[in-house]
């Protein structure tokens, strides 16, 4: 028993680490350098010299061994085992998906007979499965942080004080779970709608083994989002493309950027939404939410959120408290009908 | 003028490059006359009595399917193949093939899940047999059941595929066992390793010259079509001998998947058949090296993998028909139309379709969640009309139905069959695909969750 555990830990902990050479993993080495170089050229051929300088919180070993980030660490592979065990396992996308193709079929959608070539198709899916997944997440972020009951999970990514591309990882694994069903929710809609329409042309369009936009994305520097790297893409590229500097601005600790840029990739469902903030090369920002979370470890992270739902369900349970009393006043008669069912006194009068 | 030097070359390679399963005696101190060390009659004959016992079961004679399953009498004729104008067969007898052979003695002794009251794989094709005995020529339309289909996809899992694959190409080539510097048996022209290879390669059913022919023409051997003979007649002796030239079983169906679909699971199986084979002749009647021993399980890992898929790119086949007969069937009834001969068929197809499922877990393999998902998605019968299925066995034997929910439901299942074959086994040629080709999309999504990353 003991050894299939030690097993277990050590598979997870080697396949958790293998996302450094994963392709399909934003904290692959290659991007980590990619993002290095794009960010490097970017910002030498904008300031020369000081181009090099303004990379500093991307290369010191000081935001890389920060307390904030050591947690950064510890949480990726404690939610990597806790996920293990929390993500059903019958409940795949397989499973999904064929019921969802099943449905449509049920429900009278065919083959569209179309004429498409394969490749027109295999391009119109990566494209829709890009734009529905990118909107997907942008609107479970948008709830993440309009939702206080969704907000005490969320809160544990925007505690991190320093940034680094692991931050990506600074999840409670309640928020995980969400992640999960998200992403096979939205995923399976455009698979399942596109292999009816479509039977025998769907194919995702990818480099080396990874989806096309998700390449382009990480290769062109989506690690400096969670950097302290401000790069902005310039005003007119940024109304499109979320840049470094404005995910940077989503997580600064000033009131007045609170609730700004949601997107991932692109930026127009901010526009869309009126949370669209554009970023600065210069901007000097700080991180976190200003909260006791800030300092916490992996165990604070893990068990705060659930103090505060536990205080946000006290608070909530005392104003329907107080509203029943203000009805009570209103209408003395209905409310004395009331009863508590074993001792007979009004609940309320118990409550006193 | 260099194309045509080039595609010379090429085609001379290719011939000389294709061999025959045939090797010489290399058996040290051998002093007798036989100059071939290849062997494997008794395997034939277990597919003559197959291909006769699928023939007879429609005929309903209990005794006579006996005969042809369990026992090793003298005398029984090969009731299929056998000659038909311009194909002329050799052997008319089992006993021309191999003295004293049967079917049930060699199958799978280890217990089936995919069948109501977990019986061993020898216990199910007994009780098929005794319940096809009972049928109307193999056919039961109160369980959804054709036993002519269910006998014989089976058998051919539970013995062919389960000895060649569990037995000799696994723990035959284990060291110390049917050693190569040591005749098998006392007396016997050939080494133990040589005859362990050649019964594993007499299980899987190919012609000797099986490299040189194309997987149609294989087809059509086992079809018996005279427009082939010269194909099959590989020796132009003017008769197919069936130990040597004619194609059963698995390869047959190896060699249909393939002329289908364009893959190449019948030369891949033959092609790593007569490379292990030749190394075991290079070795000279000598014991194989520990290097030689891994190397010959390479092919064997090999042929089992490749053979498994055969069976499983089968049974993802029926899976497709069966969802097709069920939409046959809703077309009809929609028309108030007569559906016999579409309930026929589902029948027949679900019954092709379960006898390979069921092989696929009849060789000791472990199939893991695979198995369970096979066994729940399939069920113990289609799903017949008012949506009941057999669901399991009471204290008589007989079969209990209950509801489960409607045929067309079961359309569903079929889905998700053809889904978890294509991803399990790793399918290539995915006939009658009814998924719109979802298990390459399910293959380039990774498995979201596996670790919690933020935006």
């Amino acid at each position: 028993m003991f050894d299939h555990f030690v097993g277990w830990l050590g598979n997870e902990l080697v396949a958790a680490s293998s996302s450094l050479l994963d392709k399909s993993k934003r904290v692959s080495l290659w991007y980590l350098l990619s993002a290095l170089l794009f960010a490097w050229g970017v910002l030498a051929i904008r300031y020369g010299h000081d181009g090099w300088s303004r990379l500093q919180p991307y290369l010191s070993w000081r935001v890389w061994w920060h307390r904030s980030a050591r947690t950064d660490y510890l949480l990726w592979f404690a939610n990597r085992l806790a996920l293990a065990v929390l993500i059903p396992k019958t409940l795949t996308q397989a499973v999904w998906i064929s019921w969802l193709y099943f449905y449509w079929q049920e429900a009278g959608i065919g083959d569209a007979q179309l004429g498409w070539p394969t490749s027109i198709v295999i391009v119109v899916f990566t494209l829709c499965y890009f734009f529905v997944d990118d909107f997907s997440r942008f609107f479970v972020h948008w709830c993440m942080h309009k939702s206080p009951w969704l907000w005490a999970f969320h809160q544990v990514h925007h505690s991190a004080k320093v940034l680094t591309p692991f931050t990506v990882f600074r999840t409670h694994p309640v928020e995980g779970l969400l992640f999960f069903l998200r992403s096979m929710t939205s995923q399976s809609l455009v698979i399942s709608v596109f292999l009816v329409v479509f039977p025998n042309q769907v194919s995702l369009w990818q480099i080396y083994g990874v989806l096309v936009t998700t390449f382009l994305f990480n290769a062109l520097g989506a690690n400096l989002r969670h950097s302290g790297v401000a790069l902005s893409y310039g005003q007119r590229i940024e109304k499109w493309f979320i840049s470094p500097a404005q995910h940077q601005v989503h997580h600064s600790n000033l009131n007045q950027h609170y609730d700004r840029n949601f997107g991932v990739a692109l930026a127009i469902w901010d526009r869309m939404f009126g949370s669209w903030e554009p970023g600065h090369d210069n901007q000097m920002i700080r991180f976190g939410t200003n909260q006791a979370i800030d300092n916490m470890g992996m165990l604070g992270q893990w068990c705060q959120p659930f103090k505060d739902i536990y205080e946000l369900f006290q608070a909530r349970l005392k104003r329907v408290r107080i509203w029943l009393v203000s009805l009570q006043k209103k209408t003395p008669h209905t409310m004395a009908l009331w009863k508590a069912p074993q001792t007979g006194k009004s609940v309320l009068k118990q409550d006193k | 003028m260099k194309k045509t030097i080039v595609s010379v070359l090429v085609a001379f390679s290719a011939s000389a490059m294709a061999q025959t399963y045939d090797y010489d005696v290399t058996l040290k101190d051998y002093q007798g006359d036989a100059k071939s060390s290849v062997s494997y009659g008794g395997q034939i004959a277990r597919h003559a009595l197959h291909n006769s016992l699928k023939k007879i079961i429609s005929d309903g004679d209990h005794v006579e399917m006996l005969k042809y399953l369990s026992s090793k009498e003298a005398g029984r004729a090969i009731i299929d193949p056998v000659s038909k104008d311009g194909f002329e067969i050799k052997q008319t007898s089992i006993d021309e093939l191999s003295k004293g052979k049967d079917l049930l003695s060699s199958a799978y002794d280890g217990v089936i899940t995919g069948w109501p009251g977990n019986p061993t794989a020898q216990e199910l094709l007994q009780e098929l047999v005794e319940l096809a005995s009972n049928s109307k020529k193999g056919y039961d339309p109160v369980n959804g059941y054709d036993y002519t289909q269910l006998v014989s996809k089976f058998t051919m899992g539970a013995v062919f595929y389960n000895k060649a694959v569990n037995h000799y190409l696994e723990e035959k080539l284990e060291a110390g066992q049917s050693p190569n510097d040591a005749p098998y048996v006392e007396g016997a022209y050939y080494t133990g390793t040589e005859h362990v290879w050649d019964e594993a390669f007499g299980y899987f059913g190919a012609p000797a010259n099986g490299l040189e022919l194309t997987p149609k023409e294989v087809v059509q051997i086992t079809k018996q079509n005279p427009e082939y003979f010269t194909k099959a007649d590989a020796n132009g002796d003017g008769v197919v001998d069936l130990k040597s030239e004619m194609a059963f079983a698995h390869a047959y169906y190896a060699a249909s998947i393939d002329a289908s679909a364009g893959t190449n699971y019948f030369h891949t199986i033959m092609q790593a058949f007569i490379d292990g084979r030749q190394l075991i002749a290079n070795a000279k009647g000598e014991r194989l090296t520990s290097a030689q021993r891994g190397e010959l399980k390479g092919y064997a890992a090999t042929i089992a993998t490749a053979w498994q898929q055969v069976i499983a790119e089968a049974a993802f086949k029926y899976a497709g028909s069966v969802y097709e007969d069920l939409e046959k069937i809703a077309v009809i009834e929609d028309a108030q139309g007569n559906v016999n001969n579409a309930f026929r068929s589902y029948v027949k197809h679900w019954g092709e379709l379960k006898g390979f499922a069921l092989s696929l877990e009849a060789a000791g393999r472990d199939l893991g969640n695979a198995q369970a998902g096979l066994d729940r998605l399939i069920g113990f019968s289609p799903v017949l009309f008012g949506g009941a299925q057999v669901v399991a066995l009471d204290g008589k034997g007989d079969f209990i139905q209950a509801n489960v929910g409607s045929m067309q439901e079961y359309k569903l299942n079929m889905i998700k069959v053809q889904n978890l074959l294509a991803q399990e086994f790793d399918l290539k040629a995915k006939l009658e695909d009814q998924t719109g080709g979802m298990s390459e999309v399910l293959n380039q999504i990774n498995a979201a969750g596996q670790s919690a990353e933020n935006d």
